[in-house]
């Protein structure tokens, strides 16, 4: 009969989740102590940095959401040519770690910045304003493509026949649009919310002096590592991550499977092609405006009062360093590239194409890493590993990554796995084709244009990553990313921005490598056929 | 004991999947060379019995007796029965000749021959002009022809088909349905077949055996079963629908004389 061997490889699997996510966050959890509570609830900073971190997260996800809701809109619902163009500007600002968005503001609109002066304006936007506007750069990308590909899936149909039924646009939108972005919109939210609490980029660069809970982490981090006061911290932050969690875990369990039957095509609209081409060009150069001002800023001599060509900037961050912690980061990248497609590959493969009680279990340790932030993984590996063999190797820090961005492509290559037909191995027991060689001659060439973009996510957010690896990171295995947070200590904004240039093209160039590399595997796909 | 010319014998074949007993107490057997289907509404069975036949699943009681060799707990390829599913199971990535190719080249004792025997097969099935294409180029029915040959190619003693038809159009329908009884006559193969449609089980079927919840109401020839429906379960789902479909059919075929008269 069937003997499944499967289970050799979700044993290996499950051992791997346990010691790097479970072991991990249980040993976190279990260093908070009482006296720690005491301490911190006795510290009006603690109460304060919560409160504005709230502040904060609520005003950047309102605004965030708002801005893609307006976006996606303009893009799915008009008749604008290079839709494409906008969306690729649009998610830009994915490919650079959170503080260069901190940091870029900070140079546009800092008590220096170019537009400071340009506008005459008399003070700097640091504090919540800044953070508001820094979060809302980095986490608007996100909502807008998840928004955007929420609206790209609705179907016409109840639009015809509420337009048969003379109901009007408002009504049409109130009933038909929103009930049908509802789900999504609470995912989103709870998505957008989650990254901006638990981002310490963006308010370590402009926020002043207006603390946030993840800074108060690093201070205290930095105070003492061991420190149970670090696990309240950590635990604190993952509750809302927790809930983002629980939240979409149950709407999937809720929601029907549904099919486009008619795709949206949008009427003909002159004013409103017009406006969408007014909002789309306004966001597409307010979200350049940074990446110019990084470029701009890597090559001036001393901005604002000496605005001379120079390379001083360049040669100044290869001198400390720069060099080796840029191939420091693409070894991790690479490594994090194709370790973590390889095991999210084997995980998805196990959790789709096998059932069983294993495989749900699978299936869930997989997608936990949604609910850890960066910041409170990176500390529990240092709590964790502390004095092991792994820790101040470039291991940890593929281990640590591998994790921090797990469940996306683990979902995405999940969902592919499920499109494909599910008696493929069925026919293959019956033909004597063993499930390896079904995998490796069926499934991994169906699976693809799926594996390409899995490692070129892998590789792309490793690359810029700043929270998982900044707690574990030492002088021989520091990456890149991490000489923003050195520089912005010591003031140097011109080598702040080389690096967070040097990051946007280093990932710019992976993903258009992919990208062609996809594109030319989409090539020898077969065309599907009506039956 | 069974009979000389008796290929399977299934005895007291018990399925529980969780808390819920799906199938008991099923016994019935296949006659070598026969073409016998399983006729029942959706969620009865029918496919836990193929499934527990080519080795699947593994029963919670029961046997499986094939050629007198009890074959309950044999590995699938190791039963010399085939399996065409109703989503066809193609490999996409793969022409039409490699999917039915494939299996033979992994067959240290045909792999020589696999090329061979592969178009021989396609050809068999009308589709060797398509060797060279993905399935997703072909037709639903062309699709379910491949699979067909790919079973054939294997040369098995007994074909299982799980609703093969339900996803093609009524003409491909009854175009495979011929072309399948024609397999059979040709290659000798004994064949089970599921089907929810009365009207197909009659059609092509040596035996019907009746099914329900778990429950096998009656196993007999179609005109058998016309004659003596074993209970009122078999009266109504089998009898009366086939009833119901004659007299629609019967009023339109008036129609379509007075059509054909008037029109001459």
């Amino acid at each position: 009969m069937i003997r499944d061997k499967s289970n050799y490889l979700k044993i290996l699997l499950s051992v791997f989740f346990i010691v790097c996510v479970i072991l991990p966050l249980i040993q976190v959890l279990a260093n908070i102590d009482a006296a720690s509570w005491q301490e911190l609830l006795q510290q009006p900073k603690f109460s304060e940095s919560i409160r504005n971190s709230l502040t904060a997260s609520t005003l950047s996800t309102l605004v965030s959401v708002s801005l893609a809701l307006l976006l996606s809109f303009c893009l799915a619902r008009s008749n604008i040519r290079l839709k494409n163009m906008f969306k690729i500007v649009l998610t830009l600002p994915m490919l650079i770690p959170s503080i260069s968005h901190g940091w870029g503001l900070k140079m546009l609109l800092g008590n220096n910045g170019i537009l400071t002066k340009w506008l005459g304006l008399t003070e700097g936007i640091y504090g919540l304003t800044g953070i508001v506007m820094g979060s809302v750069m980095y986490s608007f990308p996100i909502a807008f493509l998840m928004l955007s590909d929420v609206l790209s899936y609705e179907d016409a149909s109840p639009y015809e026949a509420a337009s048969v039924l003379g109901i009007n646009k408002f009504r049409q939108f109130t009933g038909i649009t929103l009930p049908y972005l509802s789900k999504s919109l609470i995912s989103v939210v709870f998505s957008v919310f989650t990254m901006v609490v638990t981002d310490y980029g963006v308010p370590t660069a402009i926020g002043g002096t207006y603390t946030t809970l993840p800074v108060s982490l690093l201070k205290e981090f930095e105070l003492n590592s061991q420190s149970g006061k670090l696990s309240i911290y950590g635990a604190i932050l993952l509750l809302p991550a927790v809930a983002a969690f629980v939240i979409d875990l149950l709407k999937k369990e809720q929601s029907r499977s549904g099919f486009v039957n008619k795709a949206i095509k949008p009427r003909k609209g002159v004013v409103r092609d017009l406006l969408c081409y007014a909002v789309c060009i306004v966001m597409c150069v307010v979200v350049l405006f940074p990446i110019v001002a990084f470029a701009m800023l890597s090559v001036m001599q001393n901005y604002p009062y000496d605005l001379s060509f120079t390379t001083d900037h360049i040669i100044k961050t290869i001198d400390q360093g720069g060099d080796v912690f840029l191939i420091n980061s693409l070894i991790v990248s690479a490594l994090v590239s194709v370790i973590g497609t390889a095991i999210a590959y084997l995980c998805a493969y196990c959790t789709a194409r096998t059932t069983g009680l294993f495989s749900r279990a699978l299936h869930l340790m997989s997608i936990t890493s949604m609910a850890i932030p960066g910041l409170v993984l990176g500390l529990s590996y240092t709590i964790f590993f502390s004095g092991s063999a792994l820790y101040g190797t470039l291991a940890i820090l593929v281990f640590v990554n591998t994790i921090h961005f797990f469940a996306s492509p683990y979902l995405m290559i999940y969902n592919s796995f499920n499109i494909i037909n599910k008696s493929l191995e069925d026919v293959g027991a019956t033909l004597n084709i063993s499930r390896p060689r079904i995998l490796r001659d069926v499934l991994i060439p169906q699976t693809r244009g799926t594996l390409v973009e899995m490692l070129s996510y892998f590789f792309v957010n490793s690359m810029m990553t700043i929270s998982a690896v900044s707690f574990l990171a030492n002088i021989d295995t520091r990456q890149i990313a991490l000489m923003i947070n050195t520089f912005e200590a010591n003031s140097l904004m011109g080598c702040a921005a080389f690096v967070s240039l040097i990051i946007l093209v280093v990932n710019l160039i992976v993903k258009t490598t992919f990208y062609i590399l996809k594109k030319a595997l989409k090539k020898n796909k077969p065309v599907k056929t009506a039956a | 004991m069974e009979n000389q010319n008796t290929k399977i014998v299934v005895n007291d074949l018990k399925v529980v999947l969780g808390r819920k007993t799906i199938l008991e107490n099923i016994n019935f057997d296949v006659k070598d060379g026969e073409f016998l289907s399983i006729l029942g509404p959706s969620g009865c069975g029918k496919t836990t019995i193929l499934r527990v036949l080519i080795g699947l699943l593994n029963p919670t009681g029961g046997t499986v007796i094939k050629d007198g060799v009890d074959i309950t707990k044999a590995a699938p390829s190791k039963r010399g029965m085939g399996i065409v599913f109703q989503n066809y199971a193609l490999f996409e990535n793969m022409t039409v000749l490699k999917n039915v190719e494939y299996a033979l080249r992994l067959d240290k004792n045909r792999k020589a021959q696999s090329r061979e025997i592969a178009m021989e097969m396609l050809k068999a099935v009308g589709l060797e002009a398509h060797a060279k294409k993905k399935p997703s180029r072909l037709s639903g029915g062309q699709q379910q022809r491949v699979a067909i040959a790919r079973t054939l190619a294997l040369n098995p003693d007994v074909i299982l088909f799980d609703e093969p038809m339900s996803a093609l159009d009524v003409d491909t329908r009854m175009i495979l349905r011929d072309e399948l009884k024609a397999l059979q006559k040709r290659f000798g193969t004994t064949m089970i077949y599921i089907t929810h449609d009365q009207e197909e089980a009659f059609a092509m079927s040596d035996r019907i055996m009746v099914m329900d919840n778990g429950v096998i109401h009656q196993i007999d020839t179609p005109e058998n079963i016309i004659k003596n429906p074993a209970n009122d379960y078999v009266r109504r789902f089998v009898v009366h629908n086939l009833q119901l479909k004659i007299d629609s059919l019967s009023r339109f075929s008036t129609v379509c004389v007075k059509g054909d008269e008037s029109a001459q």
